[in-house]
């Protein structure tokens, strides 16, 4: 399956092009942004830090259409990336630290919608939410930088095959290391 | 330039970097990324209430009280991780094409940032009023955030400077 999804037209167009990976990289950083930037604001109001002048539900609804719009270009960015070189990043123990945190995000989401979220019209205007909803804007903040730095350690980690031989010079970590090439 | 990285990457600081770097790098990039996401979220929402799109129960004023000194000290902590990330990987960083279009970028931003919160400040009533409702303010609204998504591009694509071809001094390396 995995072999099948690097095997296919998108993912070998994506290899064999100078362009293609490092502008869809830059989409992904463009995307992961936003989303960390809006969920960020309204994790900060659930805590209670900021724009407590504004009632939870009106940020969510400013906030979560971009919110979302942001995290299906970065998943899908993210999708064409894994598509070049599939095997090596889905055994990349980052890469699935990352996906494990994305699945834990979703899961705080689900706990708020099912506590804190049902009562949201007793404390829609209160500047200090229920402890419930702080626990999640916490755990919120916490898993989104987590996946930020997985993120980021995956382009450290998982074998560069992708990248044309004319890649800018770039430290060598194995060698620096002297740990063996992955 | 070529000269000044390779004296850098000999300084003690940069040694130290370049000696942790394992975790060093990652952990500023990381840190360095939160930071432009701050950027980003307090950029997008400024600019999402000058075009009417959020924030409408509040005036521009309020708005950018909330935003504007964390997009502030975002950039601060940006400066501060960006020059940490030059100390460490002098030649990476300095020797390429994209970093300086991503200085010059950056240049442009702080200054359209700073400049637009002092305009605001002096002249709220004419902000508040007409300009708020211009369309070259808002022309300039998605310009300002256009700008933030070419530096997040250049700063990527510093990894990836032979996209420029003749223009990376990196090829010459």
């Amino acid at each position: 399956m995995l072999e099948w999804l690097q095997r296919t037209s998108v993912a070998v167009q994506i290899r064999d092009s100078l362009f293609t990976f490092p502008v869809l990289e830059s989409i992904h950083v463009v995307g992961l942004a936003l989303v960390f930037g809006t969920i960020a604001i309204l994790d900060l109001r659930l805590l209670g830090v900021a724009s407590t002048d504004r009632p939870v539900s009106r940020l969510m609804s400013d906030l979560l259409k971009w919110t979302w719009a942001a995290f299906a270009l970065t998943a899908l960015t993210g999708g064409l990336m894994f598509s070049t070189n599939a095997v090596v990043y889905f055994h990349n123990t980052f890469f699935r630290a990352k996906m494990i945190l994305l699945v834990l995000a979703a899961l705080n989401m689900l706990v708020f919608e099912l506590t804190a979220r049902r009562t949201m019209d007793r404390w829609d205007r209160s500047g200090s939410p229920p402890r419930m909803a702080k626990v999640v804007a916490t755990l919120s903040l916490v898993i989104w930088v987590g996946v930020i730095v997985a993120g980021r350690v995956i382009g450290f980690t998982a074998t560069r095959s992708t990248v044309p031989a004319e890649a800018a010079p770039d430290v060598n970590f194995e060698d620096l290391l002297g740990l063996p090439e992955k | 330039m070529n000269q000044f990285a390779l004296w850098l990457a000999s300084t003690p600081p940069s040694v130290f970097i370049q000696e942790h770097n394992a975790w060093a790098i990652p952990a500023i990039q990381s840190v360095h990324i939160v930071g432009i996401a701050l950027v980003m979220g307090s950029v997008l929402m400024i600019d999402l209430r000058i075009l009417g799109l959020a924030w409408t129960d509040r005036t521009l004023q309020q708005t950018t009280r909330r935003f504007g000194p964390w997009l502030t000290s975002s950039l601060w902590l940006l400066l501060a991780t960006g020059l940490l990330m030059v100390v460490g990987e002098p030649v990476r960083e300095l020797v390429t094409f994209s970093f300086w279009l991503k200085m010059a970028l950056v240049a442009i931003g702080a200054v359209v940032a700073v400049a637009f919160q002092r305009a605001l400040r002096r002249h709220e009533q004419q902000w508040e009023g007409t300009l708020v409702h211009s369309p070259s303010i808002k022309a300039l609204a998605i310009l300002t955030f256009l700008v933030w998504v070419g530096v997040i591009f250049l700063g990527r694509l510093i990894a990836y400077d032979h996209v420029w071809g003749s223009w990376s001094p990196a090829r010459r390396l």
